[in-house]
């Protein structure tokens, strides 16, 4: 489960990037996140993983304090970040080893890593490919993969399909239902509107830091998400 | 995890194009530098062969001791063993020095003399390659050692994991470091391979113990650099800054700061120029030359020459005392105020020599210069103890020509004249053991570890507040 009480964010300047964020993904619920750029999306990411102190409230995964005890949070939660481009000298092989190490999987066989490679949607004569020669849909499945090796309860992903064809995509989003389905709490970040609106539980709009409207899927379900959205974009951009 | 981190690291690194280019160069340099090295060493052997016998030759072959006094024999100068590692600035002093009864000696015929072209690009030796090229790309392994990796996103992905900061700077700094040393130390063994099956290269256990220590000084000079380029690293948000730091800096501790310390200190503490020095003892000696003269005329007014033939004989015998004992003032007076003005001369030159070092030490590549030069013995201070001894062997070979002088008879008529050498006393110079050589590098040795210990815990601590969004 992810939590976020009272989440806020402001920087030196006086940024306020993210304003008193309540948000909790339960277990088996996908939670998409959408907003212009510097909304406050990845600010959210990188405060709910640690990266960032913040300036009011907590950030919770399955529990425990990111601030207080952030090495063990980290256990709990995988990330897949927006164009990751991994180790280019490295093989698929050997980027995924190395991160599944990192994250405490040691037991792990070349098949494993094999049939999440293929699970994800990656080519076989891929895997043993320098990743620097990869497209970036290729890194982006990778990253995928590497974040479901590591078995995690909680997914944060941000912006996960940018870079993916439209095959691609639809692959990645039936995985993604298929580890909802297995208990996960996913937090997705994303631009992506077309795709998210078929898999999300919840979804929510950022604005300068402020999640600003959050709707579940059954109080979207007479709802245009698009027009929406656009709605929204419109309204943000008039503020602006 | 550590291993892991490190295995990645070595693993990343030695599959990167900048490795192979490294590993190429590095081997074709520093084989060349040995080889080169090699080469000179067994050259300039023959080369003091020679001079060595040219020498004896040249003193077998004189007339009397009065033409000998003059001309004087030669010290030539054997090289060193180490030179073949660092040549250090002998090569730049002269190789020989004259002694005879009227100058001080001082070292000439260096080998930028006989080929001016030598001083304008300098040995590529070791210790150049080194100082110049590894540690260049000790820069280019870590420039981008932590910021690259938040530039490609896989730090952010890194530290989504129970990965404590001080186990991935730690892992970066111990496998980054190993990736260069695989460069650095498997053409060194091939060098020094090469060094000892070598003919006509002989290493004494001193030589090795030398040898490893100036290994271990290279070691901890990369490392300088290895160290501070992670510091750098940890502290930019983008690689080409870092990068640009690390050059600015590079460019500052190996050229500009060692050139510049030098001309700080000459301004601080300014010395006499040797012209200044030589002109001071010239002015004694045609002043003594005046006082010689009168002093002689002095005699033969006091000593007229008699007419007696048998008083003549006696006055004759006088005469000869006379001047034996009047030579033998006047050139210690001579060598005395030489070694006076030189004392001075040498004093000023010491302070000013110690300032700049000291200036210069704030910069890694003084500091490996300077101990890798005392280590191989090919620095100053070994040329000072050669000089030195030189100069305390004149005052020797200046007595022992007064007495043959003193008691040589010419050689009786169609006789060809034959100088007795066989007591003439030689010159010994015993270089430097490695005790004094260990005790003189001991403070570069320390600076070296500490800016280490510094830049690395710059890096550390600068890592653990690293902003890796």
């Amino acid at each position: 489960m992810l939590e976020t009480k009272n989440l806020t964010k402001e920087y030196e300047d006086g940024l306020l990037a993210l304003d008193h964020l309540d948000l909790k993904i339960e277990p088996g619920e996908i939670f998409c996140m959408f907003g212009a750029n510097g909304a406050g999306k990845t600010t959210a990411i990188n405060l709910i993983l640690g990266f960032i102190p913040p300036t009011e409230g907590t950030a919770l995964i399955e529990g425990i304090d990111v601030v207080k005890e952030p090495l063990k949070s980290k256990d709990f939660v995988s990330f897949v970040s927006e164009n990751v481009m991994l180790y280019g000298n490295f093989t698929a092989y050997q980027n995924v080893d190395y991160f599944s190490r990192l994250a405490g999987k040691r037991n792990l066989t070349k098949t494993d890593y094999a049939q999440v490679m293929k699970r994800v949607g990656l080519q076989e004569e891929a895997f043993d490919m320098r990743t620097k020669n990869f497209s970036k849909g290729m890194r982006q499945k990778l990253g995928i993969a590497i974040a479901i090796l590591k078995d995690a309860p909680n997914l944060i992903l941000d912006e996960p399909t940018s870079g993916l064809d439209p095959r691609s995509g639809q692959e990645f989003l039936e995985l993604l239902l298929e580890l909802r389905d297995k208990g996960r709490s996913i937090f997705i970040s994303s631009h992506d509107i077309f795709r998210a609106k078929f898999i999300a539980d919840r979804v929510g709009f950022m604005m300068q830091g402020k999640l600003v409207m959050m709707k579940t899927s059954e109080e979207l379900k007479g709802e245009d998400l698009n027009k929406l959205y656009i709605e929204y974009m419109q309204e943000h951009a008039g503020a602006e | 995890m550590l291993r892991d981190i490190i295995k990645k690291e070595i693993q990343d690194t030695i599959m990167s194009p900048r490795f192979v280019f490294t590993f190429l160069l590095c081997t074709i340099l520093i084989l060349l530098s040995v080889y080169t090295g090699i080469n000179n060493y067994q050259a300039e052997l023959k080369e003091h062969s020679a001079a060595v016998a040219l020498n004896k030759k040249n003193l077998e072959s004189q007339q009397t001791y009065g033409t000998l006094a003059g001309l004087g024999t030669k010290i030539n100068r054997r090289p060193q063993v180490l030179s073949t590692l660092v040549s250090g600035i002998w090569e730049a002093v002269g190789r020989v020095a004259t002694v005879n009864i009227a100058y001080d000696p001082s070292m000439i015929e260096s080998k930028y003399n006989s080929n001016p072209i030598f001083a304008v690009f300098g040995p590529l030796d070791l210790s150049f390659i080194v100082k110049i090229v590894l540690s260049l790309f000790a820069i280019l392994f870590t420039y981008d050692a932590i910021v690259g990796e938040k530039e490609r996103g896989t730090l952010k992905l890194a530290l989504s994991n129970n990965l404590p900061r001080d186990r991935l700077i730690l892992g970066k700094a111990i496998g980054g470091f190993i990736s260069l040393l695989i460069p650095l130390v498997i053409p060194l063994i091939l060098g020094l391979l090469i060094l000892m099956i070598y003919p006509n290269i002989s290493l004494s256990g001193d030589d090795w113990i030398r040898i490893v220590m100036i290994c271990v000084i290279f070691l901890l000079y990369l490392s300088v650099f290895f160290t501070l380029g992670l510091f750098i690293s940890a502290r930019t948000s983008r690689s080409s800054t870092s990068f640009l730091i690390l050059l600015f800096i590079w460019v500052t501790f190996v050229t500009i700061i060692p050139k510049a310390s030098v001309m700080v200190a000459s301004q601080i503490n300014p010395i006499p120029s040797i012209h200044e020095i030589t002109a001071q003892k010239d002015a004694y000696l045609q002043e003594i030359q005046k006082e010689a003269i009168a002093e002689q005329r002095e005699y033969f007014k006091k000593n007229p020459r008699p007419e007696d033939p048998k008083e003549r004989e006696e006055w004759e015998k006088n005469i000869q005392e006379w001047a034996n004992d009047f030579r033998g003032r006047l050139t210690a007076k001579i060598d005395e105020r030489n070694a006076a003005i030189e004392r001075d001369y040498k004093i000023k030159m010491r302070q000013q020599q110690k300032l700049a070092v000291n200036f210069s030490r704030v910069s890694p590549a003084s500091a490996l210069t300077f101990s890798s030069m005392s280590l191989a013995r090919t620095g100053v201070s070994e040329h000072e103890r050669f000089l030195n001894s030189v100069k305390a062997y004149k005052p020797i070979f200046t007595k022992w020509i007064n007495q043959k002088i003193g008691t040589s008879q010419p050689p009786e008529e169609g006789q060809q004249p034959k100088l007795d050498l066989s007591d003439m006393p030689q010159h010994e110079f015993t270089p430097e053991v490695f005790s004094d050589s260990f005790t003189r590098m001991l403070p570069d040795f320390i600076l070296l570890v500490f800016l280490i210990i510094l830049f690395f815990a710059g890096a550390y601590v600068s890592f653990l507040r690293y902003d890796v969004r």
